[in-house]
């Protein structure tokens, strides 16, 4: 069980530019509770919040108040990797590019292994990237999807507790979205892993149990997905193309 | 004939366990330690008596020679001059590289200076690696020359790597690539304490469809310092590129000068640079899959640097 409580993060004033006044709230005293072995969809209009509250939940962006529980004990002031320790594993929106790191490197950080049969069997275990990719420099010249992949099956690898991934399947082709939300669902079933999937995406908004609707740093909805639509309809700007199918469609859910 | 340091230093430099197979020449303290000639790779002293001619047959392949150097006597300052002929058609591996043992107060240092004639369609891989070990209080100096001269359709892949050990290193490379020909230039340099490391680079693309690649990873610890120059002219229709990233720790300095000169009108030339500090969604990243911080800026150099 994660329980965030009166979550709130203000940028820090040193962040802020010409542009955005200091200390700018982005998450506003935000509360949920994640039930153990949930699966989780949360979306939102861009920017309104979600990778920095994603961000919150790794330990990336410091709380600037309330308190983040995780199975019984507070974790809002542990360090990232003390958060991967305890079972939390972020998927990044944009993921770091590296210069020589490899995949391989990046599995065997992630498994604590070296062996070659362990980091095949993750490989195939993921399913969606090929074997090829093993010795591939994850760098500036792996493509948008080869990148999404690739940062997806680093958090499998480490056979998480609870799994963030922020917009798995940003650039990814038609044919692996499908195998992909398999994948997640099949690895919530099996591993009960608690599966927080951030996506504008309508078959992720379909597969999770619970959808959390993010507006202005506050949960505006959740609950199933057919009770969202009318708060859906009611945002000015309609980021859900997804959901609309084509012209016979157009309105959207405006 | 081999004591417990030299093995120590060719195994750094070489990643030799004792002799090697095939060809060799080991140098030691300035003079020769050992020396093994093959069927098509022939090494004799030049004339002057100040290095060693490796004339490589036409058309040989898939062999390698080694030519380290060991220098573990205080004050000594050795320098050498050796000349590669590598035949039509080969296909081989150059092992060199030198390594210091510094045991005393005096310093010590070695200039190799390596020229190459590369015949036509001709296939090279260049492996030269520094190091310096011992407890010595000595500044431990080495400054490599390279001079490349490339016939057409001819290939080079050169590694340079120095990881630490070397106090002062001025390193120079110079080549010239004639038609079709391809050089690939690999150099990693790491420096740390008040270590101080240059490397100037002239590298003439001369022939039409020559190509060049030269990449320089650069870390930079503590309070050393790195400076990277690298002039490509190009005097045909050719492709070259260039990238250089160099990354500091602590209070360590940079320069990376890059220069692209098109003195034809059909040249190619890219070049991307970068100086800064280990990047933050790398580290974020490695610390996600479980690493701290001190582990995560492990992983990222090593990455960096392989
Ligand atoms: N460290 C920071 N400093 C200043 N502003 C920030 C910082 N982090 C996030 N923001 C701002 O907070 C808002 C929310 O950003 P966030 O990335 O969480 O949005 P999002 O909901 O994930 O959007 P998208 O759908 O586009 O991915 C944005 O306006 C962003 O510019
Ligand atoms: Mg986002």
């Amino acid at each position: 069980m994660l329980e965030l409580k009166n979550i709130l993060f203000r940028t820090p004033e040193s962040d802020a530019g010409a542009q955005s006044p200091a200390g700018r709230t982005i998450i506003h005293d935000l509360s949920f509770t994640f039930e153990s072995g949930g699966f989780y969809a949360i979306t939102g209009p861009n920017g309104s919040g979600k990778t920095t509250l994603a961000k919150l939940i790794m330990g990336i962006n410091e709380l600037t108040s309330g308190k983040i529980i995780f199975n019984g004990s507070d974790i809002s002031n542990l360090p990232i990797h003390e958060r991967s320790m305890a079972g939390i594993v972020y998927g990044f929106q944009h993921p770091a590019r590296f210069k020589g790191t490899t995949f391989r490197d990046l599995l065997s950080v992630a498994t604590g292994s070296d062996d070659e049969e362990k980091l095949v069997e993750i490989i195939s275990r993921v399913g969606i990237c090929s074997l090829d990719f093993l010795d591939k420099p994850v760098d500036s010249k792996l493509s948008g999807g080869e990148i999404k992949k690739i940062e997806l099956a680093t958090v499998i690898a480490r056979n998480p507790k609870v799994a963030i991934y922020d917009e798995p399947d940003t650039g990814i082709d038609l044919w692996t979205i499908g195998p992909m939300v398999e994948l997640l669902r099949r690895e919530q079933k099996e591993n009960k892993t608690t599966t927080i999937v951030v996506s504008h995406n309508k078959s992720f908004l379909e597969a999770a149990d619970t959808l959390l609707l993010i507006r202005d740093g506050k949960i505006a909805y959740s609950g199933n997905l057919a009770g969202a639509v009318p708060i859906l309809e009611d945002l000015s700007v309609c980021t859900f193309n997804e959901l609309c199918q084509g012209e016979a469609n157009a309105q959207c859910y405006r | 004939m081999l004591n417990a340091i030299d093995k120590q230093v060719l195994k750094e430099v070489a990643d030799l366990e004792g002799i090697p197979k095939g060809a060799y020449n080991i140098r030691k303290n300035g003079k020769l330690l050992g020396r093994e000639v093959s069927a098509s790779i022939n090494i004799e002293t030049n004339e002057k008596g100040d290095g060693i001619i490796i004339d490589i047959k036409p058309g040989t392949v898939n062999e390698s020679v080694h030519i380290p150097v060991i220098l573990s006597r205080a004050g000594l300052h050795d320098t050498v001059y050796n000349t590669f002929i590598v035949g039509e058609g080969s296909d081989v591996t150059i092992i060199a590289g030198c390594g210091i043992h510094c045991g005393g107060k005096e310093s010590e240092g070695h200039s190799g200076i390596h020229e190459f004639q590369i015949r036509a369609g001709a296939k090279v891989r260049y492996v030269e690696k520094h190091i310096a070990i011992g407890d010595g209080t000595g500044r431990r100096i080495l400054n490599p020359t390279t001079k490349v001269f490339m016939a057409e359709n001819s290939q080079v892949e050169m590694e340079l790597t120095q990881l630490g050990g070397v106090d002062e290193a001025r390193r120079y490379n110079e080549a010239v690539i004639g038609p079709g020909a391809v050089l690939i230039v690999t150099e990693r340099v790491m420096t740390e304490k008040d270590q101080r490391a240059e490397s100037k680079n002239e590298i003439e693309l001369a022939g039409t469809d020559s190509k060049a690649n030269i990449v320089s990873r650069s870390v930079i610890k503590d309070d050393s310092s790195q400076d990277f120059y690298v002039n490509l002219t190009a005097k045909a229709k050719c492709y070259g590129h260039i990238e250089c990233d160099a990354i500091i720790m602590g209070n360590g300095i940079n320069q990376t000068v890059p220069a692209l000169r098109a003195l034809h009108p059909d040249a190619e030339m890219t070049h991307e640079a970068s100086i800064g500090k280990i990047a933050n969604d790398q580290l974020m990243k490695l610390m996600t899959l479980g690493l701290d911080y001190d582990a995560a800026v492990n992983r990222i150099i090593q990455g960096f640097l392989r």
